[in-house]
């Protein structure tokens, strides 16, 4: 397998990790964003590092995106019990991510800055929406994330 | 998470998209949180479906895993008679 291969499996590993901890019956781009920032010691995540995302923060401000106007806390329910089983379902944002990176640039060329930026890639949706609450200049970090394609 | 009620207040197109992804995500995690409940209470299959408003089919195989993996004791299809 090729080095974006198998960093694009370590990463969707992690993502269906994070999908299973968040609930969650597929994976969803922001959990592929969380695997690259909990994912490989690779490029990618220093880029993430370096703009102050780690895993912590990228979780904090996902959740922070629930208060779209409706709460869980209205139901006085306790946390619910995580699945056993990671999903293998990957939702329609995580596919046109891993699309999108893996288009960016000729199959021979590709590395695994080109997950992160399929990612970024997207101008709509949750993982846009999370990265400019935070104040990430996403147009900025896709930059640096392609200056870093060696 | 903030507790505030749900209020449309935004004219903007992708506050409201956003609001419905949210509110999906929501509704899938009160969901798994309230089966929960009713099973740890007791509840039938049967019952918590027709609750739902699916079928007894589709919430055992959307919860059954789960609930068995954090060891609920499920009520096994007979119980419903012997009530």
């Amino acid at each position: 397998m090729t080095t974006f291969g198998k960093y694009l499996h370590a990463v969707l590993e992690q993502g269906r990790e994070e999908a299973r901890q968040d609930g969650s019956a597929a994976v969803e781009a922001e959990h592929l964003l969380l695997g690259v920032a909990a994912g490989p010691r690779a490029v990618p995540r220093e880029v993430l590092a370096e703009a102050g995302l780690d895993h912590r923060v990228i979780r904090e401000f996902e959740h922070s995106l629930n208060a779209a106007g409706a709460s869980a806390a209205a139901f006085d329910l306790p946390r619910p019990s995580a699945n056993p089983d990671r999903p293998r379902r990957l939702a329609a944002s995580a596919r046109l991510a891993i699309e999108r990176g893996a288009t960016s640039a000729p199959k021979k060329d590709l590395q695994p800055a080109h997950v992160l930026l399929g990612i970024l890639r997207a101008d709509v949706g949750t993982v846009p929406r999370a990265l400019a609450l935070a104040g990430i200049d996403r147009a900025g970090l896709a930059e640096r994330t392609r200056r870093a394609l060696a | 998470m903030s507790g505030e009620p749900i209020t449309a207040v935004s004219s903007d197109p992708a506050d409201a998209l956003a609001a419905v992804a949210a509110l999906r995500r929501l509704a899938d995690r009160v969901e798994d949180a309230a089966v929960e409940q009713a099973m740890r209470a007791g509840w039938s299959w049967p019952q918590v479906a027709e609750a739902l408003g699916v079928t007894r089919q589709a919430v055992h195989k959307k919860h059954a895993k789960r609930l068995i993996a954090a060891g609920v004791v499920l009520r096994r299809r007979d119980d419903d008679h012997v009530r």
